[in-house]
């Protein structure tokens, strides 16, 4: 249908594959989404370390989870689009814009996700440890982590997918490399097979950590389920 | 080395549902369990049984009394109605991160599943094992910590008879080599009388002790001996007395 339209606004598959192909040969594309990963990680680094406190402490302490409910649900509403604005303002050009834009706005998701694993653990399970002594790191490694551990890839995957939308705004916004500059640049020369060549080269990125790490790490983590059907 | 239970006056209250004042479940109530021995509580549901337990392991905290355990830092090993094992643990790991904690040599999970007879078992998990297998390593992760006190909350109630048989025979052996103290709650008078060496009838709201009714035959016992059945016998009738 884009061969017979001929227009550079609908571009067809052979002109995105040339644009794809130029943007990997000349090292762009392992750069720019390179940087852009790595801001995910730090944002997304940031927001665990946030949510991990605020989810453990909303599901074990009542006046906590009164506290933080409020916060929570207002941070799981908020766009994107606000974060990302309101760090550009506040923290002008720079590393620090990107990943405190992530964090607020991926933090909610990932810290719900957490209460709500620290809240299925069975409480059985919590008597048995305490009758038993089991130390902290004993609790934390052999009964909370792998209890909340489903709840976490889960919300993980939903926090990468939001952090994705989030830092492409704020390099949109106000950064000069990475995946949302080079898209807002390719809009600016209303380049749309360009715009098509970054969105499917970030695409196969995230299929790859989707495969080779979420994918990865649940089914180790699901090995004793496997192997007890066996 | 055998421990030592003692409630000392001790009472709990417990909210229920539709009452404004908390309901004392125990009120003033003392018991002590000699070093080695095995106390059974039995009586009606609801009655302060568990409560008791509880309040031993530590799971509850008296509203009033003192309920102590001898040694100072006693080493408790518990057998619930369900297994309560984790299900992300072989069988050989639930038993020795159990042990670890307590200070005890890990290796010992290794023999206590051989003397479970579950030797080939080690490295299951808990779901691809059998009701009264999974009870068995639950057995072993009590007795793996080296308990001074060993307390059993209805362990075999969820078993087939067959089952809890074996078991039964199972933890009375465990127990000659061990030798600690405990406290057994169960429903099943039968078997309070073939394990315990002291059965303690509780009646009444707060519980009190209805009667005590000694089992002096050593162990191993034998369901099918006389006084096994004379003792069950008795409680049987001091129940029903009780309840009238």
């Amino acid at each position: 249908m884009a061969r017979l339209q001929q227009s550079p606004l609908i571009p067809d598959l052979a002109d995105i594959w040339v644009e794809l192909r130029s943007i990997v040969v000349s090292g762009e594309a392992l750069k720019d989404i390179g940087t852009t990963l790595g801001r995910i990680v730090l944002g997304f680094t940031l927001a665990f370390a946030i949510a991990l406190v605020v989810g453990l402490a909303s599901a074990r302490n009542r006046f906590a989870r009164f506290f933080f409910e409020p916060a929570l649900l207002l941070g799981l509403t908020v766009p994107g689009l606000v974060w990302a604005l309101l760090c550009v303002i506040w923290f002008g050009l720079g590393i620090k814009t990107s990943v405190v834009a992530i964090a607020l706005g991926i933090a909610p998701a990932l810290a719900v996700s957490i209460a709500h694993g620290v809240g299925a653990v069975d409480p059985q399970l919590i008597e048995t440890a305490h009758v038993y002594r089991l130390p902290l790191w004993t609790r934390l490694r052999y009964l909370w982590l792998p209890a909340i551990l489903p709840f976490l890839t889960s919300g993980a995957r939903l926090a990468f997918s939001l952090a994705w939308k989030v830092v492409v705004l704020v390099e949109v916004f106000g950064l000069s490399t990475g995946v949302g500059y080079r898209l807002n640049s390719a809009f600016i020369s209303q380049n749309v097979a360009a715009v098509l060549a970054w969105t499917v080269a970030f695409a196969v990125v995230v299929a790859v950590i989707e495969f080779g790490l979420f994918q990865v790490i649940e089914t180790r983590l699901r090995r004793w389920k496997r192997e007890a059907q066996v | 080395m055998s421990g030592n239970i003692r409630f000392h006056r001790v009472t709990k209250r417990f909210h229920r549902p539709g009452e404004s004042a908390p309901r004392p479940v125990l009120e003033n109530f003392s018991l002590d369990v000699a070093p080695g021995e095995l106390v059974a509580l039995v009586g009606a549901s609801g009655i302060g049984k568990t409560t008791l337990l509880h309040l031993a392991a530590g799971l509850e905290h008296a509203d009033g009394g003192r309920v102590e355990l001898g040694p100072k830092t006693p080493r408790i090993g518990m057998l619930f109605q369900q297994p309560r094992l984790f299900d992300w643990l072989t069988a050989a790991r639930n038993i020795e991160i159990a042990s670890e904690a307590a200070g005890v040599d890990a290796r010992i999970g290794r023999q206590l599943l051989a003397e479970v007879g579950l030797d080939d078992y080690a490295s299951a998990y808990p779901a691809s094992l059998s009701g009264g297998q999974r009870q068995r390593v639950a057995l072993a992760r009590a007795f793996g910590v080296e308990p001074n006190v060993v307390l059993l909350d209805e362990p075999f109630s969820a078993l087939d008879e067959l089952t809890a048989r074996k078991l039964r025979i199972l933890l009375l052996r465990l127990w000659q080599q061990h030798k600690p103290s405990g406290l057994l709650v169960t429903h099943n008078t039968l078997e309070a009388a073939l394990l315990a060496d002291r059965i303690v009838v509780l009646a009444g709201t707060p519980a009190r002790i209805e009667a005590t009714i000694e089992v002096d035959r050593a162990r191993q016992r034998d369901a099918e001996d006389p006084l096994v059945f004379q003792r069950h016998r008795s409680i049987v009738e001091t129940l029903e007395r009780a309840a009238a």
